[in-house]
């Protein structure tokens, strides 16, 4: 059967864009027919429609018109200064960090102290030229739209692993800096695993520097990958007022025994999607993700989840906020599945969502999908305007409504920032997220 | 001096007519109580003076040092001196008990007209406050209210309300829920506020609080009026006699 799609002009800009680069793309022998097996895979379903059942409100197809070109070397160079006032907060963590400028790492920003003996660092580019046979692995399980022209255009990203019961100590800031001063897209792939017993504190900060353009696209994806009774806290960092489009990929497999918690905040992109994909694979795992997402204006932010418990003796925990302003859209679609082995699974789901604008939208899809017997799993999700009797409370001890109201939507976004673990981080994406407030 | 004049109010939602013409009087330096059966209108009047709109003020007014404050939001109402503790105090997840004190002290200090504290002017005041009403420092630093028990949550209504020091107390059944412990430590907190400055309306539908907050007056309200003033041995008399008397309906 011959079936004719009719393409967008974003489906049309990405082959071009993608035959273009083909050559320049980092990579030898087998990852030029990975790049190329990725873009027609991708080709094949073509961006996602409201028709396709995971993207039902947020049509790629629909939204993304134009595709700016893939970023080329900045001209302009980049300092350590920079980083850190585009960092805000965050820069003055006390963290290993690696930086990379317009989806390309930088050996000169970058710092990392830790013993070889405790993490391997590789930037991804520099394997993907080598392309030794154990690297393609890492790229087996790829699936979905968005990871596939991630797999077509990566042109970076890092390869990170904390060997066998080692703990860096202090966490690892992974910078995405964006500067270029004309719109472009990037697209940045990290592959993380912590091997059996090893602890990380891996902080994802998305940020843009005063020079860089607006209208951006960016496509991350970090695979991390726990090894038996290993810990990982992963938290994400995307505070964007210069109206990008951020596609962003969790894909986590937990052995046995490993404990997940992962954060992320969201404020302000024009268009944000994060997927998360987390897959228990060894028994007596713990996942414990919260996020918040913030979005006034027109923006949108949609997190779609899939929480698959594979495997018995698993506990979940999912709890997403978002503060809705203007016209904007939060959309939360949570997905749990409990496959017929995964007795004694313990998931729970929560999303709420305050209202600060009678024209603001929150879309909310709790699924959950159990084929076990022997499980407790539940779901919620609200939506709330600012209580009416919190704020007279407030106001009764003199505090004007402004502040009140600004007091109550803190503390509201408070209770998944105080999932985070580390303290200074906690505090630094709690300062993030009410600057964010306070700009409204 | 508060004065309330012939006040009559509804809930703002159905017109249900709650307070139905009080009149009542207290002199700066007084302690009144105000007593009374289920459903009389006490926590309404509580809730009036504080500046809830879920209620409308259908006639009278509320003047408080000769001022009307009927068109006062809460805050302003608190930043002239207006104080109520909650019967029920709210939890507030995410934000530190500390924190919500600064920001109250700090917005009250700012419309009053005095200049805001230092941080450790500040908590050296709070602090030694919270150590008279036993607040633990781990308490100030925990989110307000939550996880407390009802006990620590009415210390907590204290504790504001000596933080915050106002002119005009109103307590709304502050001895509800608590155990003969918890009332002491509550009531000594009030206690010490009493002043030749300050006037305080003490609800409670028991009598045994005002063993230990003792009164200058008692007011029997029922059906949205004061039925009956009289002393501190008024109380003493409606713990024997109840409220049957202004009910119309045997106890």
């Amino acid at each position: 059967m011959n079936v004719t799609t009719l393409k967008t002009k974003a489906e049309g800009q990405l082959r071009e864009q993608f035959d273009a680069a083909a050559g320049s793309l980092p990579g030898t022998g087998w990852v030029g027919a990975l790049r190329a097996r990725a873009m027609d895979a991708f080709a094949a379903d073509g961006l996602p429609s409201r028709r396709v059942e995971e993207w039902k409100y947020t049509d790629l197809r629909e939204r993304l018109r134009d595709v700016p070109a893939p970023a080329s070397a900045t001209s302009k160079p980049v300092s350590a200064a920079d980083i850190d006032s585009a960092l805000g907060p965050l820069a003055g963590l006390d963290a290993e960090r690696i930086v990379l400028v317009d989806g390309v790492y930088s050996a000169e920003l970058s710092k990392v102290t830790a013993e070889a003996t405790v993490i391997e660092l590789m930037s991804l580019a520099a394997m993907l030229k080598k392309a030794p046979a154990w690297l393609e692995g890492k790229f087996a399980s790829d699936s979905g739209v968005v990871v596939a022209l991630n797999t077509a255009f990566m042109s970076d990203g890092v390869l990170l692993k904390v060997r066998k019961d080692q703990d860096p100590g202090r966490p690892v800031l992974l910078v995405h800096a964006r500067a270029a001063a004309q719109s472009s897209a990037v697209a940045v792939r990290n592959v993380v695993s912590l091997e059996a017993g090893a602890k990380l504190t891996l902080i994802e900060a998305h940020v843009a520097l005063d020079s860089a353009a607006s209208g951006a696209l960016a496509n991350v994806v970090t695979d991390v990958t726990l090894g038996d009774g290993a810990t990982c806290d992963h938290i994400k960092s995307l505070v964007d007022a210069a109206g990008s489009t951020h596609l962003a990929t969790w894909n986590t497999k937990l052995g046995k025994d490993a404990t997940f918690r992962g954060f992320q905040l969201t404020a302000s992109p024009a268009l944000a999607r994060n997927d998360i994909n987390i897959t228990f694979d060894g028994e007596g795992s713990k996942l414990d993700l919260s996020g918040a997402f913030l979005a006034r204006g027109a923006e949108h932010i949609d997190t779609t989840l899939v929480v698959d418990h594979a495997v018995p003796h698993c506990e979940s925990r999912e709890l997403f906020k978002g503060v809705l302003d203007g016209r904007a859209h939060g959309i939360f679609q949570g997905k749990i599945i409990v496959r017929p082995d995964a007795q004694k699974t313990d998931g729970k789901q929560m999303s709420q969502a305050l209202m600060l604008s009678p024209d603001a939208q929150f879309s909310s899809k709790p699924e959950l999908e159990i084929y076990a017997d022997d499980v407790v799993c539940g779901h919620g999700a609200t939506c709330t305007e600012i209580d009416a009797d919190l704020l007279f409370y407030c106001r009764s001890r003199g505090i004007p409504p402004d502040i009140a109201r600004a007091m109550l939507t803190e503390s509201f976004i408070g209770e998944a920032v105080e999932k985070i673990e580390n303290e200074a981080v906690r505090e630094a994406l709690g300062t993030l997220a009410i600057g964010w407030l306070r700009a409204g | 001096m508060l004065e309330i004049k012939n006040l009559h109010a509804c809930i703002a939602d159905d017109g249900t007519e709650i307070l139905r013409g009080i009149d009542l009087v207290i002199p700066k330096g007084e302690v009144h109580a105000i007593m009374g059966p289920n459903g009389s209108g006490k926590s309404t009047l509580a809730y009036v003076l504080a500046g809830r709109d879920d209620y409308e003020v259908t006639e009278g007014d509320i003047l408080w040092n000769g001022e009307s404050i009927l068109e006062m939001g809460p805050d302003e109402r608190a930043a002239k001196g207006v104080f109520l503790a909650f019967q029920y105090p709210m939890e507030i997840p995410g934000v530190a008990t500390m924190t919500f004190l600064r920001a109250a002290l700090n917005a009250v200090r700012k419309k009053r007209g005095e200049k805001e504290l230092t941080t450790p002017e500040f908590l050296k005041f709070v602090r030694a406050k919270a150590a008279e009403l036993g607040v633990s420092d781990e308490m100030l630093k925990r989110p307000l209210n939550v996880g407390f028990s009802g006990g620590e949550k009415k210390r907590m209504e204290i504790l504001q309300m000596s933080v915050l020091e106002p002119t005009l107390c109103v307590l709304d059944e502050t001895d509800s829920g608590l155990d003969i412990d918890a009332i002491r430590i509550v009531s000594e907190g009030t206690t010490k506020l009493r002043g030749p400055d300050r006037a305080m309306l003490v609800i409670t539908h028991y009598q045994r609080l005002l063993n230990y907050i003792v009164p200058d007056k008692v007011h029997v309200l029922a059906k949205g009026r004061i039925q009956k003033t009289g002393g501190k041995e008024l109380a003493l008399e409606l713990e024997k006699s109840g409220y049957a008397d202004f009910t119309g309906q045997a106890a």
